[in-house]
């Protein structure tokens, strides 16, 4: 259902992936699509799985674990392939926490951009090490439209190795220094908020966030090069 | 020999149930718990973490970093905006994380102002510290308010916090923002601390808008600690979880003492938590609505007994907590302290099989009147006032 759904709308999937730190990339890609005037969708958090993912997409709840309420989420399921106003971006968290879940995940959706901050120790437990669970984000690479682009943070050696496999225009960002990608260059914790400086391409610019913790300056800047891919005008984050 | 216990004392409240369930058929008005069950969308969470075998073992001391997460999703909407990774700790329930922050804060011999009639255990847990408890009483007359001048009196050198509930539990009231600003001058002005209690801030009977907490002021982040518990909001009295936060200056302080008395907060609830933040939202508005109609049955059920109780309406949480006006009642066979809330108290129980809690249990303030919750069903509510209207002829 929720595939007939994407192939009459044909909307522009942005897929955020990775350990951590998805929920707030999520929400600044949203932000920014909504300042551009861009009708968006994004899932709930916990929409992000096998189940989760085509109920946020066609935009109706969970029944969660009664059949009862079930029933008429199936009949919703049915209707929503008439859905008027289809937003034009999908800003979808896409969560792995077993092998397969990644590849069942992508026969749903087709992402035209991919970012993934991390990839780290989290949700482990259901796989054999660290190179099985790269495995599943590499699928995402792979799978991430020609047409389109990944966004990787270069700080975290895993997700830097993805861009391996992938077929996409492929952009960095993080704290390292590195020519070409968009260097988080000093932050400044302030009392209501953080101060960044982002240099890319010899140019440096001044940020502010209210949000506390390095997470939301990555967070922020996911969200500068993602505009810088859209080719989006400049917007200042009050 | 015992030292440091020899001062503390049972909870009233524990006691108070203790002593009605010798009555078969007691209804009791008494402990504040939710009178339903675990909505199921955080069992589920819970039996899904159980199958993946992911509960057995230590969380990071400060909690489950997706939870922690989620925290601050949930905070960054009521305006609070505190870093996951070091500005919040999940606590065993929100008494674990008040034990932590005043044992991280104070130094033996501190006082700590506490504004009264309010929630029995932090007398003990301040005690505890080894600080003494400072009460300094609400004005029922102006809606169980602050009299900041009383506050500021009662401040001297040895003070190191103020430590209020809000919305405020027995009298059900809130703190209007004009209030907590002003605390937050004064707290600024004695370079103080503010620890603001907030377990009922789900519940809002008004529903004008969100309850204002000082934690939303960024200059005051350094100054409030602010704590809150899903026993209430999510019926969860029994998981014990719960979360503080505060700038990281202040909480990596904390930490120390959590992952001491803790090491962490039971990971099994901190799923149940992560459910609650992710599917129990319409739990809570139900709840709310409940517990509403609730208020509004035993606010008229008191008013039947107008001239035996005066009360001001509660605005929020799950209790009222009338002033006994009739005092000529014959307690000659009541074996209970000098007090005539705990006398009434327990005669209301022997009388009527009705336990409640006697008022002097919150605070000096507090004497002469009793907390009656109504969290309990509207059948307990009814039986229980129907008892009492009986008794009262």
């Amino acid at each position: 259902m929720t595939k007939i759904v994407l192939a009459i709308h044909r909307p522009t999937v942005v897929a955020i992936s990775g350990s951590s730190n998805k929920t707030f990339i999520r929400d600044e890609i949203r932000k920014i699509l909504e300042i551009q005037g861009k009708t968006v969708r994004a899932n709930p958090k916990n929409f992000n799985t096998e189940i989760g993912l085509p109920l946020a997409i066609l935009n109706i709840p969970s029944g969660y674990n009664s059949y009862r309420a079930w029933l008429p989420i199936i009949g919703k399921a049915f209707w929503a392939i008439f859905q008027k106003n289809f937003p034009e971006f999908l800003v979808l968290e896409l969560g792995v926490s077993q092998k397969g879940d990644m590849r069942y995940l992508l026969s749903i959706i087709k992402p035209k951009i991919s970012i993934i901050c991390e990839i780290n120790q989290r949700y482990i437990e259901s796989f054999s090490g660290m190179d099985n669970l790269f495995l599943e984000y590499q699928y995402l690479a792979r799978q991430t439209l020609q047409s389109g682009a990944l966004i990787l943070n270069y700080d975290n050696a895993r997700v830097r190795n993805l861009s391996k496999k992938s077929r996409a225009q492929v952009e960095y960002f993080g704290k390292t220094k590195k020519t070409g990608i968009f260097q988080i260059e000093k932050i400044e914790k302030q009392e209501n908020g953080q101060k960044f400086w982002l240099r890319h391409e010899n140019e440096i610019q001044e940020f502010f966030t209210p949000r506390f913790g390095e997470h939301n300056i990555y967070a922020v800047t996911a969200g500068k090069v993602f505009e810088y891919i859209l080719n989006f005008t400049k917007y200042e984050i009050s | 020999m015992f030292e440091r216990t020899k001062d503390l004392r049972l909870s009233v409240i524990k006691q108070m149930e203790l002593r009605a369930s010798k009555f078969p058929d007691v209804i009791s008005l008494a402990q504040g718990v939710p009178s339903f069950d675990t909505p199921s969308g955080i069992k589920r969470r819970i039996e899904l973490a159980l199958q993946k075998g992911v509960v057995s073992k230590y969380s990071l001391s400060p909690g489950l970093l997706e939870l922690r997460e989620l925290i601050e999703v949930k905070l960054a909407e009521d305006n609070m905006f505190y870093d996951f990774e070091k500005e919040i700790i999940v606590t065993a329930g929100s008494i674990e994380g008040i034990t932590a922050t005043l044992f991280a804060i104070t130094n033996s011999g501190d006082e700590i102002i506490i504004p009264e009639p309010t929630y029995t255990s932090y007398r003990e847990v301040i005690t505890l510290c080894g600080c003494v408890p400072i009460f300094v009483g609400l004005n029922e007359e102006k809606g169980w308010s602050f009299e900041l001048e009383k506050f500021e009196k009662a401040i001297t050198p040895k003070t190191k916090a103020i430590f209020y509930c809000n919305p405020n539990n027995p009298t059900g009231t809130i703190y209007s923002r004009e209030q907590l600003l002003g605390l937050a001058e004064l707290a600024k002005k004695h370079n103080l601390f503010l620890i603001s209690d907030e377990v009922y801030k789900d519940f809002t009977f008004a529903r004008k808008e969100k309850i204002f907490s000082l934690a939303e002021i960024p200059e005051l982040r350094k100054r409030v600690i602010r704590l809150f518990s899903f026993s209430k909001s999510y019926a969860m009295t029994g998981y014990r979880v719960g979360y503080l936060h505060c700038d990281e200056s202040v909480t990596q302080e904390i930490l120390k003492v959590h992952d001491s008395l803790v090491t962490c907060a039971p990971v099994i609830s901190q799923y149940g938590a992560m459910g609650a933040l992710e599917m129990a939202q319409k739990d809570v508005i139900f709840f709310n609505d409940e517990y509403l109609k609730r208020r509004d049955l035993i606010c008229a059920r008191l008013d039947k007994l107008k001239n035996i109780f005066s009360y001001v309406r509660p605005e929020s949480a799950y209790y009222v907590f009338p002033k006994i006006i009739k005092k000529d009642f014959d307690f000659s066979s009541i074996e209970a302290p000098e007090s005539f809330s705990f006398k009434f108290a327990f005669w209301l129980l022997e009388k009527a099989q009705v336990a409640v809690v006697p008022g002097v249990a919150f605070g000096p303030s507090g004497e002469d009147h009793i907390r009656l919750s109504f969290g309990r069903t509207e059948a307990d509510i009814n039986r229980a006032f129907d008892r009492m209207e009986k008794i009262f002829k």
